[in-house]
């Protein structure tokens, strides 16, 4: 075995391209100081310090480490305070950054759940579904001791979220990946004219071209990766986007693109999807071991941030691949001590194995992996156990042991699908070429570079370019599409074996232990359907939703299962690409809020505002800790003098045209054809189904005029439901909403009047001239208004409605008009009394999603002559049925009982019989009194029922006939 | 998100826009027996395929019709109600020639 | 102590059994088929098989093993409705929950973590009321709460009376519990296979053979059967089964979308709902964060997730845990749901002999599916409805009778 490893000094230039020498960092990581160079990942820099070992797997505790180094695997989640799931190779250190590791009980390299290693074989596949509820209950607690045990990061409680930005991005092409395909796309549709925007996740553009070693790659013609940039720099109109990730595929190409704390919201004309390939792990006992990387990963790390994947290391493959990356690190200087194909040495030779002979790296052909061996403290690779490999098995006569502390896989490619897939494109897979091809996108996406199945620089940068030239013919911006190139011949997926070993433990997903006994012994238990197996076993269920896992799986189970692959195919790809804070999508949390025009004034008369909606009234004007004195004393001022309310955000409607009048006579269920102009009549909205919907009051302002109101919740959708209406029958009518453009007030009280009169001009209001339920238009203090005489509250009353942008003049003028008078503002909760002593109904408290108008004693709305209204064929049905409820009226005379509310049930011995939907403690009867839907039976004034108070104490109610209040409606009416 | 053209609007984003259920021909309720006015009033296509249905553009109130694909959410066309609701409908009283009634 | 798990680790070979029917070809006829092998369909057909000896069943799906909504579930199982009837229903649903386990020997994972739904207003305030007095008088634990015992029960959760919606009140459900989703239907399959029902995925039902008004076969893409009854559990489908059957039904079939959030260790123990804000939040026993809310706009049959519900998620939970703002999301999904006018099922006779509807189950479906299951089978056993799904019948629209449920489900609409 190797002897423990020292700290090696970083590979001099041009490697390390990411990283800033000049700028050394200090970070902490569990508790011990590091540091690294600006430029480094919180990954790279403690690689560099030796320090492999990332983090303890999700069920075995197992040890873990940098897998891809491209923020594509879980092993690399660390714990931020700024986020408890970070992941190590994609955060850049900064000074002082405070680092900590996961998922472990004592310290990270020796962490005492390890142990639940040793129980693996107690934990079959789905092992807690088999067991953990007997007896019966006990599952509760279990489940709390798994719930401790599961989970990644600490979440931070306190943490104050401070709002991300978001913004808008059009373009005409958006480019996802800043590859060698990506980057020639971007130019070729750039120069031609349109609009771009690449995206890549990178600190830099270039992909592959940045941690590939190009001059392996046998294809001279084509560009060098800092042509390529100077040539994006210079086009004005393609925007990069860096550090920058697509993460997801929305309808008509709406993508998201985050950017550190930026969210960009992108709608593009065209897609290309230049986003590579998802290198692949090989599965072998041990395949999880800190130092056991993909080929790609040892190359970023040489590269990128020139660090030493190790002194000594493996390469295994099963394509050329692994050629390429074994002697690019031989020429970084790291020592490659052989390379391990799985493929019989080829018949003809060929030109890498001649380079590796050279670069005097062994080759075992046709070898596999047995098993990789840990290192003394169980941490690290430190050998690996390869054996000749007969009928798809690692034979163990004889087994070599390869020494290493590192194994770099190239274990083939999966091409980048997720968001290809979520645009609708389709995966398929060729067995022959063991490898997946996308098709099916619909005719604004295009594929570019090895997503596509093309390899090499040459054609991949050539394939760019028909995608480009494919998205400009899309937009009609050249005549003719690109040259098809054609797919990449050369195997680069290998059919390699699935060693499967007698003692288990080859990952075939990391994130959640899996093995390959595991995926095998699903299937054996029915899960045979790809989407079965995942869930039963969870397979790419994890932080990295199958990248590594998918084509592992998807083979086991095909094989199991007697199918091909592409019979069994993968899951399903859903956004997000990677995984994204809440903080993105929860944007500044914008949420409505209306006020109207006589806003300030109730702020600075101290009311106590409440929610309506979206609109802010004042509920009543006072102290909190006041507020039943506050509502009484309201109640009290309007019943003996005067009050006023701001009733501005009730609905609006004008309905105008010739057939106005029998627009209303269709939509409500009353009468307005023979309504004198002047006149308001009552307006009743149900649906049909015959439940109610809205109410409000008619007016009539000329012949073809109508100003219709309805409840502040409902108006814009009974505005849309008219003009839905009015869609189908054509008539002649012009309906608009006007409720913003109108504020309002009602002045109530016998002496509201005498008020108004101080004020009003144009306007006669007389009790002769202008009666209760009339309508007339004229001024105050100059502002046109339009009154209507209404009893909502039971007193005299003028509801005063004035274009908005005079609400706090009209507020003022009233005030100082009724000053002489002691005029009191008066808020909603004194109006919901007022009415209820009339026993006024309430759309939506007193009635609910069943209620029609028999229940609600409205059978006086109901026009018995129309031809038509809306909902007249059911409230035909239904009147042919007996009522099983009625919403009658009760009274409780001794006000010391306890006081029912809202929803208390009403009891007929022990069976539900009714509830209360309206109850107070009147202080102008000094009873307490409420509507409740009773059983005919009970409905009659006179009869007893039970209400059940909080409690549970039954208190008795007398029905009685309704208004409470004034049952002659003469207040109404005062004549002075 | 998804993009929906007004007729009247143009293309706009989706969240512009309200569902507003199938488009049905009308009828006159008073023709119908109770049963096929229940399924009338409750009852629907639902159809996974191409369905008509009812648009309203909520910043311009304006209802249009939209001939899309409930299975695959393309949506093939939209265009004025007043393509198929051309003539204004009258509900006459039962013997009485008075269309305004 | 988990003793069941000792003979993995004991034996050589793997213990395991094929839970389910392994791949075979359909017989001619069967006396039941059940179309749809999701959480109801597979209840229905254990019960059928245990409770009444009838075994003979085909029970199919045109995709995998509870594919079509359980799969997709954010799997809240509760009873705090409004109705009588809906009470009565969901309150059995859960009393069946609490053994289920047991009853057929596979861990659903179910725990009674309690849920509260939030009040922001007045009205809801009224509205929970009614609940919690209706449920009280049924049996069934729910209260209405004030703020100091919310901030005690979820301590974690935004109280700031300076937030946009601030929070007045909540009903406290203690019954309110979740579960494994697929755990159930799995359960439910297997034990229905133990006892000889056939389970058949990949098989499409492509027609209904009908003869005098009486069920006699189905059409599907594997051959066809003749039975003897025909039940269809097919949720957001349907309308499109049902129109096979010459049936027509009051659904609309509209996406529902459904989040989740990379693990994280243990905060949150209740499932928290506010209808006010469209958000649902519980924490699984794996860490994850699963984040629910209102149906999409317009009708969809297809399973998409857009960035705009994401959006509106995301919002509403961090008005709710601001401090979520660090968790991420993981993955994003949708279900689609087959919604009626009146937000309760439709669950009994068809106007086609023999041939019986479990549908209308919207965004209410996964927990009652044991009590759906029951009833549905002795439907299907006896021929007489059960008293306690009477009320929802497909007929009581013919009666303008609606059962609304609208308050309580959580559901935007």
């Amino acid at each position: 075995m190797l002897e423990p490893r020292l700290s090696e000094p970083r590979l001099p230039e041009p490697y390390g391209q990411w990283i800033d020498r000049t700028q050394a960092i200090t970070f902490s990581f569990e508790g011990q100081a590091y540091s690294g160079f600006q430029g480094d990942t919180i990954a790279s820099a403690l690689a560099a310090n030796d320090q492999w070992l990332l983090s303890r797997s999700f069920k075995y505790h197992r040890p873990r480490g940098l897998l891809t180094l491209a923020g594509q695997d879980a092993n690399t989640l660390v714990q931020l305070s700024s986020d408890p799931n970070a992941l190590a190779d994609r955060v850049l250190i900064t000074e002082g950054l405070l680092v900590h590791a996961q998922n472990f009980s004592g310290t990270l390299n020796r962490d005492r759940n390890a142990i639940l290693g040793l129980l693996a074989p107690f934990l079959p596949v789905a092992f807690y579904y088999k067991a953990f509820f007997r007896p019966r209950g006990i599952w509760q607690l279990w489940a709390r001791f798994f719930r401790k045990r599961a989970g990644l990061g600490v979440i931070d409680q306190g943490f104050k979220p401070k709002r991300f930005a978001q913004s808008h991005r059009h373009c005409d092409i958006l480019v996802i990946g800043g590859g060698p395909a990506g980057l020639a796309a971007s130019i070729e549709a750039a120069e031609a004219g349109a609009d771009v925007l690449l995206v890549d996740e990178n600190v830099a553009l270039g992909g592959s071209l940045n941690y590939g070693d190009a001059d392996l790659d046998e294809t001279p013609d084509a560009l060098p990766r800092d042509a390529l940039i100077a040539t994006v720099n210079q086009l004005e109109n393609l925007e990069v986007l860096t550090g920058a990730i697509c993460n997801g595929w929305y309808a008509d190409n709406w993508i998201p693109v985050v950017q550190g704390e930026h969210l960009f919201k992108v709608r593009a004309r065209q897609v290309i999807f230049a986003t590579g390939s998802l290198e692949q792990p090989v599965v072998f006992r041990n395949n999880d071991l800190p130092g056991i990387m993909m080929s790609s990963a040892a190359m970023r790390l040489t590269q990128l941030y020139g660090v030493q994947p190790g002194r000594q290391g493996v390469v295994v493959c099963g394509s050329w691949e692994g050629y390429r990356a074994a002697l690019a690190l031989a020429r970084a200087g790291v020592r490659v001590s052989g390379i391990v194909d799985f493929r019989a040495r080829p018949d003809e030779g060929h030109v890498l194995v001649d380079q590796v002979q050279a670069a005097g790296i062994p080759i075992w052909f046709e070898h596999g992996v047995d098993q990789a061996i840990a290192s003394v403290d169980q941490n690290h690779v430190a050998g690996l156990d390869i054996g000749p490999l007969q009928a798809g098995q690692v034979a163990r006569d004889p087994v070599t042991r390869l020494p290493c502390d590192f194994v770099a896989m190239a274990g083939g490619y999966v091409p980048t699908y997720q968001l290809a897939c979520q645009a609708g494109g389709r995966l398929l897979y060729d067995d022959a070429q063991a490898a997946f091809a996308i098709e099916g996108l619909p005719d604004d996406c295009w594929l570019a570079g090895s997503v596509n199945g093309v390899w090499h620089q040459g054609p991949v940068q050539a394939d760019g370019v028909r995608a480009g030239k494919d998205a400009l013919q899309a937009l009609g911006m050249t005549g003719a599409g690109g040259e098809p190139v054609p797919k990449t011949s050369e195997g680069l997926n290998f059919v390699w074996p699935i060693f499967a070993h007698a003692k288990g433990k080859e990952f075939v997903d990391f994130d959640e232990d899996l093995q390959i006994n595991d995926i095998l012994n699903a299937t054996r238990e029915g899960y045979e359907h790809i989407q079965l197996v995942k869930r039963y076993s969870t397979a790419g269920m994890g932080p990295s939703q199958g990248r590594h896992s998918a084509l592992t799986v998807a083979r086991l189970v095909a094989d199991a299962t007697g199918k091909t692959v592409a019979e069994t195919g993968v899951t399903t790809a859903r956004p997000p690409f990677a995984a994204e804070q809440l903080a993105h999508t929860g944007g500044r949390g914008f949420f409505l809020k209306r006020h109207s025009a006589m806003h300030h004034r109730h702020i600075e008369l101290g009311a106590e505002m409440m929610q309506s909606g979206a609109w802010f009234r004042p509920a009543f004007y006072g102290e909190a800790a006041d507020k039943n004195a506050c509502i009484q004393a309201e109640m009290n001022q309007v019943r003996s003098g005067v009050g006023m309310i701001d009733v501005s955000t009730l609905g609006g409607i004008e309905v105008r045209g010739v057939d106005a009048a029998e627009f209303l006579n269709r939509v409500y269920t009353g009468g307005f054809k023979k309504q004198p102009v002047g006149k308001a009549r009552y307006a009743l909205l149900i649906n049909e189904a015959g439940v109610v919907l809205d109410d409000g009051v008619a007016c009539r302002l000329q012949a073809n005029h109508f100003y219709v109101t309805a409840t502040t919740g409902g108006v814009d959708s009974v505005y849309r439901s008219m003009l839905k209406w009015n869609a189908q029958w054509r008539l002649k009518v012009d309906i608009a909403n006007v409720t913003s453009a109108y504020c309002a007030i009602n002045i109530a009280g016998p002496k509201a009047r005498a008020v108004l009169a101080r004020v009003a001009e144009d306007v006669d209001l007389s009790a002769e001239a202008f009666p209760y339920m009339g309508v007339r238009t004229g001024s105050l203090g100059g502002v046109p208004v339009r009154f209507i005489r209404v009893g909502f509250v039971g007193e005299l009353g003028f509801e005063i409605h004035a274009p908005q942008q005079y609400g706090e003049a009209l507020w003022d003028l009233l005030m100082a008009a009724g000053q002489d008078s002691g005029i009191q503002p008066f808020g909603v909760e004194a109006q919901r009394g007022l009415r209820l002593e009339k026993a006024h109904i309430i759309v939506g408290q007193d009635t609910d999603a069943m209620s029609n108008p028999f229940e609600i004693q409205m059978g006086w709305a109901l026009s018995r002559k129309k031809a038509y209204f809306v909902g007249h064929r059911t409230l035909q049905e239904l009147e042919q049925r007996p009522l099983t409820r009625v919403l009658a009226g009760f009274m409780i005379k001794d006000i010391n009982t306890p006081q029912p509310l809202e929803s208390h049930l009403v009891l007929d011995g022990n069976a539900m019989i009714g509830r209360v939907t309206s109850c107070m403690t009147s202080p102008t009867l000094n009873a307490i009194i409420g509507l409740a839907y009773v059983p005919v039976a009970f409905a009659e004034p006179g009869c007893c029922i039970l209400i059940k108070v909080d409690g549970g104490q039954r208190v008795t109610a007398e029905i009685v006939s309704t208004p409470f209040y004034d049952p002659e409606s003469r207040r109404q009416d005062l004549e002075s | 998100m998804k993009l929906l053209r007004c007729p009247l609007n143009g293309l706009r984003n989706i969240s512009e826009f309200i569902y507003g259920g199938e488009v049905h021909p009308l009828t006159d309720p008073r023709h119908q027996d109770a049963r096929a006015w229940a399924e009338q009033v409750f009852f629907d296509d639902n159809a996974a395929g191409v369905v008509l249905e009812w648009w309203c553009h909520r910043p311009t109130s304006y209802w249009f019709i939209a001939e899309r694909n409930t299975v695959t959410d393309q949506v093939i066309r939209t265009f004025a109600s007043s393509e198929l609701y051309a003539e204004r409908v009258t509900f006459p009283r039962a013997g009485s020639g008075d269309p305004h009634a | 102590m988990p003793f069941g798990l000792l003979k993995y680790g004991l034996r050589k070979k793997h213990p395991g059994q094929h839970h389910f029917t392994p791949t075979k070809p359909l017989k001619s006829r069967y006396d039941v088929v059940i179309i749809g092998a999701g959480g109801h369909g597979c209840s229905i057909a254990y019960y059928l098989a245990k409770q009444h000896g009838i075994t003979d069943i085909a029970l199919i799906d045109k995709a995998y093993l509870g594919g079509g909504n359980t799969a997709r579930n954010t799997a809240v199982i509760r009873s705090n409705y409004l109705t009588e009837s809906g009470v009565n229903f969901y309150r059995d649903s859960v009393a069946l929950y609490q053994g289920l386990s047991n009853e057929f020997g596979y861990n659903i994972m179910m725990e009674n973590r309690g849920q509260l739904t939030l009040a922001h207003s007045d009205a809801a305030i009224r509205s929970f009321r009614w609940r919690a007095e209706v449920n009280q008088h049924l049996g069934v634990r729910s209260e209405l709460v004030d703020r100091q015992t919310i901030q005690e029960l979820v301590p974690n959760l935004n109280l700031a009376e300076d937030s946009r919606f601030p929070i007045l009140a909540g009903l406290w459900h203690a019954d309110g519990a979740t579960a494994r989703h697929d755990a159930v239907v799995w359960g439910y399959a297997r034990g229905a296979c133990q006892r000889g029902v056939e389970l058949h995925q990949l098989t499409e039902a492509q027609g209904i053979e009908i003869e005098a008004g009486r069920v006699v076969g189905v059409r599907t893409n594997r051959g066809n059967i003749a039975c003897g009854a025909v039940v269809q559990a097919v949720a957001g489908a349907s309308s499109v089964v049902g129109k096979l059957a010459g049936i027509k039904l009051p659904i609309h079939s509209f996406p529902l979308q459904a989040m989740v959030t990379q693990p994280y260790k243990p905060v949150l123990t209740p499932h928290v709902s506010s209808p006010h804000v469209h958000v649902y939040v519980h924490q699984t026993s794996r860490g994850e964060f699963v984040i629910g809310g209102g149906s999409d706009p317009y009708p969809l049959y297809h399973t998409r997730a857009t960035l705009d519900q994401r959006e509106i998620l995301s919002a509403a939970t961090l008005e709710l845990f601001p401090f979520l703002a660090q968790a991420k999301v993981l993955r994003q999904w949708a279900g689609t749901t087959d919604m009626t006018p009146d937000y309760s099922p439709i669950m009994g006779l068809s106007p086609v002999q023999n041939y019986y509807l479990d549908a209308g189950w919207g965004t209410w479906g996964f927990k009652a599916t044991p009590i759906s299951g029951k009833t549905m089978a002795e439907l299907v056993a006896t021929g007489k409805v059960p008293a306690l799904i009477q009320p929802f019948e497909l007929e009581r629209f013919y009666r303008f009778q609606q059962v609304n449920e609208a308050g309580a489900t959580a559901a935007s609409h």
